[in-house]
């Protein structure tokens, strides 16, 4: 546990750019688009009229709707932190075996008593709960600052900020729910991490060519082939890892939806109806309890296992 | 002492170790014995070997053929064996993007025979600052670097693969004198490869010579002294000297330089003068001459 934890150390120092810069990074660019926002209104909008009665029209809604229109922001406004995050871990863990081989550091870190499987394990823990926990952290801050923003604003335009958005939104709700969705979205995603730490293990270099275009080349083989015989664009693996975007437990679109009486944020893309694309807590788990993951476990474990067996035999070389 | 007793006590202990690469065999079917308190020289031209059967010990290569370090086999137990064993690749290994307080915590968090009171001791005696980054080193500091990570473990075996690469005079000379006075004693074990032979040559007590993987010499310095001879002769008595079957012959301002084995020296004397050859000339004409 203590090595473990050691190496989990050496990852954050390592990798600050994707553990701390770029989630800092992000809530910058929310809070700067706040404060432009602010000083926009404040040139532009005579003694503040605009503004003070859009804040008395927003005052008189029902308390509901407040409440469910907040929610919702509160949810969507995790999309761009969710997206990046993808970003950031995909080049992450595309080069989490693969660094120390180029640099030849890696007979440095294998003179340390700590196992392959345990550095392994590291890259993993650190790809599927260090760094969405670093992003999640992030956003509650940045809600927390635009929160005061606009508390100040409403204050200025001498509304009660209390009444008309605070007692009534549901921030601890919400990021639990985008806390549930990271862990979920990470599970949901080992076996791409899988496949990413595999080619990592391997690729002599480059490693993004590696990782992108077998399964280019393949699925384009799939699909002329598949289109010769059915005529249609269906079961290639294209069509899987794109269905497996559209029904990813993160939150990522605006849906209309009819069963809701106000619309909301949705998981995924609602393009497919094999699963709900609501966001609730059942929801998110109820991708994780599906054949699909289940056949994603199997294809990570043997991607992980591929991972392991090269790491072993990498010297630097 | 008798054969398994040997072995139990060996520090390294190799049984038909082989290494392929495809076609050509790198490490060739060779069986050999390190006890404990050796320093050991493994010598050999480019390609011959000695990279690959260094990294066979260390568990970072898998080989064919029985191999034991402390009594683990380095190919599965890699991670226990590295509690006990250190080595220092050559001087570019350490990563560039950490900084030195850092190195010393994380070595300490996962090496249990760490003593970061030691590191921090060599560490003063030279220049290096804690905050820098490795890749803000010079190459000198960070071979010292490293040589004050790798004294800071209490380890029982040390492997040095070309470790003074690239570094000048004075650094080298200071290496080895701190391996020798702060880190080597009776417990420990040495296993060093070098091109700079004669900078070793003082401080190693036994000799590995390896070529086209497999191994051409192994003896101890005191076998050196006590079984090869070389002698200079004059060009007139040259015929006489070859006439004992020297290992091999050079010539130096037109005299007549024999290296001979287990050859009587009453006799040899009686030719020239008697000097132990040095490690550099016994592996030249061991590489050269074939069966030392």
């Amino acid at each position: 546990m203590k090595r473990l934890l050691a190496l989990l150390q050496r990852e954050y120092w390592e990798n600050k750019g994707a553990f701390r810069t770029t989630p800092i990074v992000i809530g910058c660019i929310y809070i700067i688009g706040a404060l432009m926002a602010v000083f926009t209104t404040a040139q532009f909008d005579n003694e503040l009229y605009t503004f003070k009665e859009s804040i008395r029209l927003a005052a008189e809604q029902p308390q509901d709707l407040r409440a469910h229109v907040l929610y919702q922001v509160l949810l969507g406004s995790s999309a761009f932190f969710t997206i990046v995050l993808w970003f950031v871990v995909f080049f992450y863990l595309l080069g989490a075996l693969y660094d120390d081989r180029k640099d030849r550091s890696i007979l440095f870190w294998k003179s340390l008593p700590a196992s392959d499987t345990l550095t392994l394990a590291s890259k993993l823990v650190a790809a599927m709960v260090i760094i969405p926990a670093a992003f999640l952290l992030a956003l509650m801050v940045t809600h927390v600052l635009i929160a005061m923003i606009a508390s100040i604003m409403i204050l200025a335009v001498d509304q009660n900020p209390w009444t008309l958005f605070l007692s009534i939104s549901q921030p601890i709700k919400a990021w639990g729910i985008i806390g549930l969705s990271y862990l979920a979205q990470s599970i949901w995603a080992l076996p791409m991490f899988g496949w990413l730490l595999l080619v990592s293990s391997f690729a002599p270099r480059v490693p993004l060519l590696f990782a992108v275009l077998p399964p280019l080349v393949l699925s384009g083989l799939q699909t002329w082939i598949g289109f010769l015989r059915t005529f249609t664009l269906e079961n290639n693996l294209l069509g899987i890892i794109a269905r497996w975007v559209v029904n990813s437990p993160a939150i990522l679109t605006v849906q209309i939806d009819d069963h809701e009486p106000h619309g909301g944020v949705g998981l995924g893309a609602p393009l497919d109806d094999r699963f709900d694309h609501s966001v609730t807590a059942w929801n998110i788990l109820d991708r994780l309890f599906s054949i699909e993951m289940l056949v994603g476990l199997v294809i990570a474990a043997v991607f992980l296992a591929g991972a392991l067996w090269f790491r072993h035999r990498a010297t630097d070389s | 002492m008798n054969e398994s007793a040997q072995t139990s006590n060996s520090i390294i202990s190799a049984r038909g170790l082989t290494k392929r690469y495809g076609r050509t065999l790198a490490v060739d079917n060779i069986d050999f014995e390190i006890p404990p308190g050796r320093i050991v020289g493994l010598i050999g031209p480019n390609g011959a070997g000695k990279t690959t059967a260094l990294k066979a010990i260390l568990g970072l290569a898998t080989f064919e053929g029985e191999l034991k370090v402390l009594g683990l086999d380095p190919a599965r137990q890699r991670a226990r064996l590295m509690e006990d064993v250190c080595f220092i690749a050559d001087v570019a290994v350490l990563p560039r993007w950490i900084r030195v307080w850092q190195l010393i915590d994380l070595t300490e968090q996962i090496h249990p025979r760490f003593s970061r009171e030691k590191c921090l001791k060599y560490l003063a005696k030279t220049k290096i600052e804690q905050h820098k980054k490795v890749k803000h080193l010079s190459k000198g500091m960070v071979a010292q670097l490293h040589l004050a990570l790798v004294m800071s473990i209490d380890a029982r075996l040390l492997v040095l693969d070309e470790p003074t690469l690239g570094l000048d005079i004075l650094f080298r000379k200071a290496f080895y004198t701190n391996l020798l006075n702060d880190y080597f004693d009776e417990e420990r074990t040495v296993l060093i490869t070098t091109h700079n032979v004669e900078e070793i040559e003082h401080i190693l007590t036994d000799l590995m010579f390896i070529q086209n993987g497999k191994i051409a010499l192994d003896c101890s310095m005191e076998e050196v002294q006590s079984r090869y001879a070389e002698v200079m002769v004059a060009h007139e008595k040259a015929d006489e000297a070859r006439a004992l079957k020297p290992m091999h012959e050079r010539q130096v301002f037109g005299r007549h330089i024999f290296l001979f084995k287990d050859t009587d020296r009453a006799t040899l004397a009686r030719m020239g003068e008697l000097h132990t050859p040095s490690v550099a000339d016994l592996f030249v004409a061991t590489m050269e001459g074939g069966e030392a």
